[in-house]
């Protein structure tokens, strides 16, 4: 269990918490409430885990390596931006994979925006932010993330080179 | 037919994805790798089933606890920078990965929160996450990770201002999607 996982549960416990000390019918709605979005979006979710499990064992992490090198200037910040968005897995898969890169030689800048690219570009998660938040909120968000990793890496540059 | 599709096209596309990588995972190395696909999706899964729990139920009783005018109040459309900040606040504070903090996130859609703070919710927690600091400093360094931090810091509360000043009148067929 990590800490992730122990801070949400206290989250979860103190709202129950919340709720119970309200009235009993909270506590009835609470639950049904929890119940419903997971009905709700329970299969969703595991056809999401699914696909996460495909970009696992394809390992898309090694292509990775080999394709942003040591990339540097305004098409290592693209080239970067592209990888960010496929780069699969919590901090713990993709920072070192970063690491790795970082010490082959790409610069600071395409650094900076790989990780910021995998932060909000990220291809996978999209799969949890559809069934969730739908469409339109996906489009809009996404779509407008699209600038972020390539500005982040252009103020790095001019920043400090 | 055209209602089927129109009613499930989210789980037919998740499907196609899964077939794409399915072929993919065939084509690399045989049936093996596509079974490892399906295992290790349900591994993690499994891995991650209590997190899950833990968000589903935080987005039931959010949902159940905080009354509507609350939520429209602090977090609605009307609520301004103040209401931004707030879910910068939250979602840099929020741990967990995506399914964690999408459940989340749809609860305060349902209780009424405004598409700006939604964005900024998530692009805080993307970009501002405070459980991931530790991490990202052992791993990438302190220089990398103070850069990255100065130069995107300002993105949550901005990309939220600029959303809502756009697109904030979009909310309700946004709703409409998750109901």
């Amino acid at each position: 269990m990590n800490t992730a996982t122990i801070i949400l549960w206290i989250i979860a416990l103190v709202m129950f918490l919340f709720s119970w000390k309200d009235s009993p019918d909270t506590v009835k709605r609470g639950g049904l409430l929890s119940f419903q979005t997971t009905k709700q979006n329970g299969l969703l979710i595991v056809l999401a885990f699914v696909i996460v499990g495909f970009v696992n064992v394809l390992s898309p992490q090694k292509l990775v390596q080999e394709w942003i090198g040591p990339a540097s200037g305004l098409q290592g910040i693209l080239l970067a931006e592209v990888v960010g968005m496929l780069l699969p897995g919590g901090p713990y898969v993709v920072f070192p994979l970063i690491a790795i890169l970082s010490e082959a030689g790409a610069g600071i800048a395409p650094v900076i925006t790989l990780i910021t690219s995998w932060s909000t570009q990220s291809l996978l998660t999209l799969s949890f932010e559809l069934p969730l938040m739908g469409w339109r909120f996906m489009l809009i968000r996404w779509v407008l993330g699209l600038g972020i990793p390539l500005l982040a890496g252009a103020a790095v540059l001019l920043l400090w080179g | 037919m055209p209602l089927f599709l129109k009613k499930n096209w989210v789980y037919i596309l998740l499907i196609i994805v899964i077939i794409l990588l399915g072929y993919l995972a065939y084509a690399q190395s045989g049936w093996s790798l596509v079974q490892e696909g399906f295992l290790k999706g349900f591994s993690i899964l499994w891995h991650e089933l209590p997190l899950l729990t833990a968000a589903f139920l935080t987005a039931g009783f959010l949902q159940a606890l905080v009354k509507k005018e609350f939520i429209t109040r602090w977090l609605g459309k009307d609520s301004g920078v103040k209401g931004i900040l707030l879910a910068c606040l939250g979602g840099g504070l929020i741990p967990g990965g995506p399914y964690a903090y999408y459940p989340i996130a749809n609860a305060l859609l349902k209780s009424g929160a405004g598409l700006g703070v939604l964005i900024a919710f998530v692009t805080a927690k993307n970009l501002w996450s405070v459980s991931r600091i530790p991490l990202e400093i052992a791993i990438l360094g302190t220089t990398i990770t103070v850069r990255r931090y100065l130069i995107t810091f300002l993105i949550p509360p901005v990309l939220g201002i600029i959303t809502e000043k756009i697109f904030g009148k979009f909310i309700k067929s946004i709703l409409e999607n998750v109901e």
